[in-house]
């Protein structure tokens, strides 16, 4: 029999332990100060290491696999928590030299690390056909593993050591995390990524002094300063002597063609949040995207020394021209951005993503009588008026008028009307790519987004939508095809058949209209003359006729292309015996010719653009979606993606033919992480249950409960801050800008969280329940209105858009401080110090796991879904608080 | 068995015996067009191309072990063309570290940020040209060689731009190397480094144009290079998923050019090939497993 004490007496164990602090270290004041500065800086450092690592892979080489080994890195406190909870008793007697040793190492280590890495010529797009690679890419892990190690093993002591007053280290934990975010954040203006380690080595040092004039004790401070000479010096003087790169970048990224061509020059530089850019100027680039192949026979020459390579973060280039003559920009007319000029004269034409100027300059060729521009990359405009770029443009921004933000957000919050709106080919062309295609937001692509286009034209007013068309079978362009088609319905379904004119061109662009009205048969002969003339192919247009008879085979035919031979797939090709097949084919050489040899029919490509649209209009489209190879769903605001393709139920049937879908690694990526989380960690979580659940742990009561308890709070606190992250680029326009501040607004938020939690211990069992209940109702509200108060912040000034979005962030980040360092300190009161130190590993566990299952929440249900299933986590950790404030056995004897 | 092969495999065999006398890399017999290896046996071509050609034997297996893939999946067009890939030692024109690897069906790394393709995309596009003998063909994109290399055994007028000026001496030198070394073949290659975008305005028009380089559009000089009735072959995209376009220039009876684009699956949906590992001509499985 269980002879415990009621576990409602619990509050009244930790109400007479409040003031207690006997299990924590006896420091004075000044130690324990210069404990709370050295953990806020510490954990400080390990925020700023992670994104500096992230923004080196995603200038050097691909972002994703940056995502990757951080996240996996980040398992060095699962594995530290391990440790430590079966060592227990050890670093309770050694935290201090411990602690200090650790510390000391972090700096060497990350340095250490990173040329490692750097040196080891990981190659992303060999990581499926050459098997060395995935040795280099176990070997990259380990090697950043190391430092994480160190500065959880130093984290852990501490915490060990304040488990009684928990609620003050962790706020200093959160808080010095938080604002060192917004330290890097500053950083990056200053530092280019190869020195961005400088960041949180700077904040890794000031942790080692406080520490020092805290509990490490000054006797620390010279082997301190000599790490910090050997992290400093290593990174600024012995890596150049030695020829060690600090940031390799692929031989695949876009810049490094640019750098290898004989006359190429870099003409600009900046580093700033927005982006590492550079312009290289090179005879050897030329820009001409989605080119009619008539132009070859039309024009006697194309622009020479035209053009500079605008590369962002080593990726690119997009294409920046120079200010050409009017018979230089004669080859303007073969561009596919052309085509609402054809039936629209003198338009007051808006650009809604400015990107290097192309549509820009093809609108001002093209008789617009006013053309505005919207760009949201604040450091892209930067460049266009620094005094070389706006030299070699002509100073183009000064012809239009520039919205310095998201053109989507002006059109929403503006009564202005245009004749022409454009969203052309802004990106890269991406031409190479070192991995597959990062998974980023594109809300200027949403459905929501094209109801803002289709709604701020004129009467009569036309919108022009070019995309690249490079897929086989065909994947983005049914995305915006579907898209488009459902912002349509939305807006005016009554003109819906005849609103649209679409045109392609096999392996490289699709352009759609759409009209504010019908097309007019005049406006329709014209599009199609045009077309013709250019050789494009025609994929709707008002009245157009689909032959149904093509479907089946169309769709099967893509069917059997991506999973012939596949498990549950059609059988593969016939397999016949070579020797046979040769000699056969000697008696009657040229005989046999193969498959690719006759050039009859429409292509599978333009059937099945033409298929869509017929679908599209006529309401089929959910049947053929369900039966085409690829996912097409539309974009979302909620789901705001070009990737996803694979549909989930075929992720087991494309194990073996992963290079066929490199483009899709990125999305593939994110599963494989997802495993490779919940294995490691799976295994990290066993370890000191095999240890010692029926020895350390036997007198806690309501163990499973506690483990779910810290589970739920470690998965649903990252799903908030990274799912947040993912919206709020809708109105910070920048990945890195919006990581940025979420992590500063949500850890010193919920650092103040922490140190409020003190004051309801005595409280918690009617308090916390309250907590929880409110997080998941701010979380589930969010989850429905967020957008809407992004979409309006997001016309706002920059420095307004930021402070709303603190303001935003505040009330969930602070009421999700209160659960950790409540339980934490409960734990530690309680007695439970094995559980303390292997609840933080648990948490940390699943905040990998929870990081890793974000994008695969939101790019498969949205990214409403991961708050509301972050929501669910919070509202099932209500019960299982009970389970961690149990009293145990041991306290129940009298 | 026909005559000749058993000739050629008796060679072989006589020549085999005699390996250990030869420096590998010379090779004994030049190239004609009319040479013709053996098809019908993993053996008896291995002799042939010891006593021939002077090639390893451990290479020359492995290059029938793919050609018999290759023949199996359609990717070469007749006897020309299956000549034409058994006489390329494409161990010739991959890095030291990627011997190994050399006949797998995957790209592989050449430095520079550039590959060399796949041995079935390779057949593939050069079927789909299909150069016949005297035919002028320009390679946009010389990389490692190995594109050219192959041509030379079907047509003696090969023309190949390398942009990168270091990867371009590089591959001059290996050709030249193997010149000495005896495939004459290879003196049809004419090379230069330069921006292929303009083409190669001296030795215009051109009857086939391969490009092996990424390009957001089809350059304008190179459909002016190419003939009335001339075929050019495009890879799209990414290494890995990539869609080779072709485009077949056409003078109508007004004397109007026009471009047709397709695939050189034929505007056919096929299926695609996998990364096949291979032991003996069996297939065992892929790179991702």
């Amino acid at each position: 029999m269980n002879e415990a004490r009621p576990i409602q007496s619990v509050d009244a164990v930790v109400k007479e332990s409040v003031e207690d602090t006997s299990g924590d270290a006896v420091l004075s004041p000044r130690e324990r100060m210069g404990l709370y500065f050295a953990v806020g800086l510490a954990a400080g450092s390990v925020i700023a290491l992670q994104i500096d690592i992230m923004r080196v892979f995603a200038v050097g080489s691909w972002a994703h696999f940056g995502s990757l080994v951080v996240s996996l890195a980040m398992l060095g406190f699962g594995l530290t928590s391990a440790v430590m909870t079966i060592a227990k008793d050890w670093f309770s007697r050694h935290w201090r030299i411990a602690a200090t040793v650790a510390l000391g190492l972090f700096g060497p280590l990350a340095v250490g690390a990173n040329l490692y890495v750097q040196q080891l010529g990981f190659n992303a797009i060999f990581i499926v056909s050459d098997p060395g690679q995935k040795w280099k890419l176990l070997q990259m892990f380990l090697a950043e593993l190391a430092p994480f190690l160190a500065g959880a093993v130093f984290l852990g002591c501490v915490f060990l050591k304040s488990n009684r007053t928990f609620g003050r280290v962790y706020f200093a934990d959160l808080a010095g995390a938080g604002l060192c975010g917004l330290v890097f954040l500053l950083a990056m203006y200053v530092f280019v990524p190869a020195n961005l380690i400088a960041a949180p080595l700077g904040l890794w040092l000031a942790a080692c002094l406080a520490w020092a004039l805290g509990p490490g004790g000054g006797f620390a401070l010279i082997p301190y300063a000599l790490a910090g000479a050997l992290a400093f010096g290593g990174h600024f003087a012995v890596a150049p002597a030695f020829g060690l790169k600090t940031l390799a970048v692929n031989d695949y990224k876009g810049v490094s063609y640019a750098r290898k061509f004989p006359d190429a020059k870099r003409v600009y530089e900046s580093a700033s949040p927005f982006g590492y850019l550079e312009a290289y100027s090179s005879s050897y680039l030329h820009f001409a995207p989605g080119l009619s192949d008539n132009a070859g026979f039309n024009l006697p020459t194309m622009p020479v020394n035209a053009y500079l390579g605008l590369y962002v973060d080593s990726d690119g280039p997009i294409g920046i021209m120079r200010d050409l003559t009017d018979k230089e920009t004669a080859y303007f007319r073969f561009l596919p951005m052309v085509y609402p000029y054809i039936i629209k004269s003198s338009p007051k034409t808006f650009i809604t993503q400015f990107g290097g100027g192309i549509s820009t300059e093809v609108a001002l060729h093209s008789g617009a009588r006013d053309v505005t521009i919207a760009e949201g990359n604040r450091a892209v405009l930067d460049a266009f008026r620094s005094d070389v770029i706006r030299n070699f443009t002509g100073d183009i921004l000064s012809k239009v008028r520039v919205i310095d933000y998201e053109g989507r957000h002006f059109l929403a919050h503006t009564n202005e009307r245009f004749d022409v709106i454009d969203l052309s080919l802004a990106d890269s062309v991406g031409l190479s790519n070192p991995g597959g295609f990062a998974i980023v937001e594109k809300f200027s692509y949403t459905k929501e987004a094209m109801e803002t286009y289709m709604r701020a034209l004129a009467p009569g007013g036309v919108l022009s939508v070019t995309l690249w068309n490079k897929e086989e079978p065909p994947k983005s362009v049914l995305k915006l095809y579907a898209t488009m088609a459902a912002a349509a319905r939305e807006v005016d379904p009554a003109h819906l058949a005849n609103s649209f004119f679409v045109a392609s061109t096999y392996l490289s662009t699709a352009t759609v209209l759409y009209k504010n009205g019908d097309f007019s048969f005049d406006e329709i002969e014209k599009l199609r003359a045009h077309t013709h003339d250019m050789s494009f192919d025609e994929i709707y247009s008002p009245g157009f006729v689909y032959d149904s008879s093509q479907t089946a085979a169309t769709l099967d035919g893509y069917v059997q292309q991506i999973f012939a031979g596949a498990a549950g797939g059609p059988p593969a090709a016939g397999s016949s015996d070579p020797v046979a097949a040769s000699a056969s084919s000697e008696q009657g050489a040229d005989a046999t010719p193969p498959s690719g040899k006759s050039d009859d029919g429409v292509l599978p490509a333009t059937v099945m653009g033409r298929l869509a649209w017929h679908a599209l209009m006529s309401g089929d489209w959910p049947d053929i979606a369900s039966r085409y190879v690829f996912n097409t769903r539309a974009l979302t605001n909620d789901a705001p993606y070009f990737a996803a393709y694979v549909k989930t139920p075929d992720l087991p049937r494309v194990l073996d033919r992963l290079e066929l879908l490199q483009d899709e690694w990125g999305y593939l990526l994110i599963w494989a992480t997802l495993g490779v989380a919940c294995l490691t960690a799976t295994v990290l979580l066993a370890i000191p249950v095999l240890w010692g659940w029926r020895t350390i742990f036997s007198h806690s009561r309501g163990k499973a409960l506690t483990v779910l308890y810290f589970a739920c709070l470690g998965a649903g606190y990252i799903m908030v801050e990274v799912g947040l992250i993912a919206h709020f680029v809708m109105a910070l326009g920048n990945p890195t800008v919006s990581a940025s501040v979420l992590i500063t607004g949500m850890l010193v938020f919920s650092g103040l969280g922490a140190l409020t939690s003190e004051r309801v211990l005595p409280r918690m069992r009617l308090f916390m329940p309250l907590v929880f209940l409110a997080v998941a109702a701010l979380l589930m509200s969010y989850a429905m209105f967020i957008n809407n108060a992004l979409d309006g912040i997001g016309s706002l000034p920059y420095g307004a858009r930021l402070v709303f979005c603190f303001l935003l962030i505040a009330p969930p980040a602070f009421l999700m401080g209160f659960p950790m360092p409540t339980a934490m300190t409960t734990l530690g009161r309680l007695g439970k110090d094995h559980m303390f130190i292997w609840a933080w590993g648990v948490n940390g566990c699943f905040s990998v796991i929870g990081a890793a299952a974000a994008p695969v929440i939101a790019t498969n249900f949205g990214l409403g879904a991961v708050i509301e299933i972050a929501a669910f986590t919070y509202l099932l950790a209500l019960p299982a608080f009970f389970g961690v404030i149990a009293v145990d056995k041991v306290l129940s004897r009298p | 068995m026909q005559r000749r092969q058993f000739l050629a495999g008796a060679a072989g065999l006589i020549g085999g015996a005699l390996a250990p006398r030869f420096a590998l890399a010379n090779v004994p017999t030049p190239f004609t067009f009319e040479m013709s290896p053996p098809m019908d046996s993993r053996e008896k071509f291995i002799a042939w191309g010891l006593a021939q050609r002077g090639e390893d034997p451990k290479f020359l297996g492995e290059r029938f072990d793919r050609f018999g893939a290759m023949v199996r999946n359609e990717d070469l067009l007749n006897d020309r063309h299956k000549h034409a890939f058994l006489l390329t030692p494409r161990e010739k024109f991959v890095l030291q570290q990627n011997l190994g690897r050399a006949y797998d069906h995957a790209f592989l790394d050449i430095g520079f940020g550039v590959t060399i393709s796949g041995p079935h995309i390779v057949g593939r596009m050069t079927s789909n040209i299909d150069p016949k003998e005297g035919e002028k063909v320009l390679e946009i994109g010389t990389g490692s060689g190995y594109q050219s290399a192959y041509l030379s055994h079907l047509t003696n007028k090969v023309y190949t731009i390398e942009i990168i000026k270091p990867l371009a001496e590089r591959t001059r030198g290996i050709y030249d190397q193997l010149i000495k070394d005896g495939y004459g073949e290879f003196s049809a290659i004419t090379s230069k480094a330069a921006d292929g975008y303009y083409g190669w305005e001296e030795f215009a028009p051109f009857d086939k144009i391969i490009v092996t380089c990424g390009i957001d559009h089809v350059p304008p000089p190179l459909l002016q290079q190419l003939k009335a009735g001339g075929i050019m072959v495009i890879p799209v995209g990414p290494p890995g998923a990539q869609r080779v376009l072709k485009v077949v220039k056409t003078e109508g009876a007004d004397g109007q050019m026009t471009v047709a684009r397709s695939d050189i699956y034929g505007g056919r949906i096929v299926p695609f090939v996998p990364f096949t590992k291979l032991e003996g001509d069996q297939i065992v499985g892929t790179h991702n497993n």
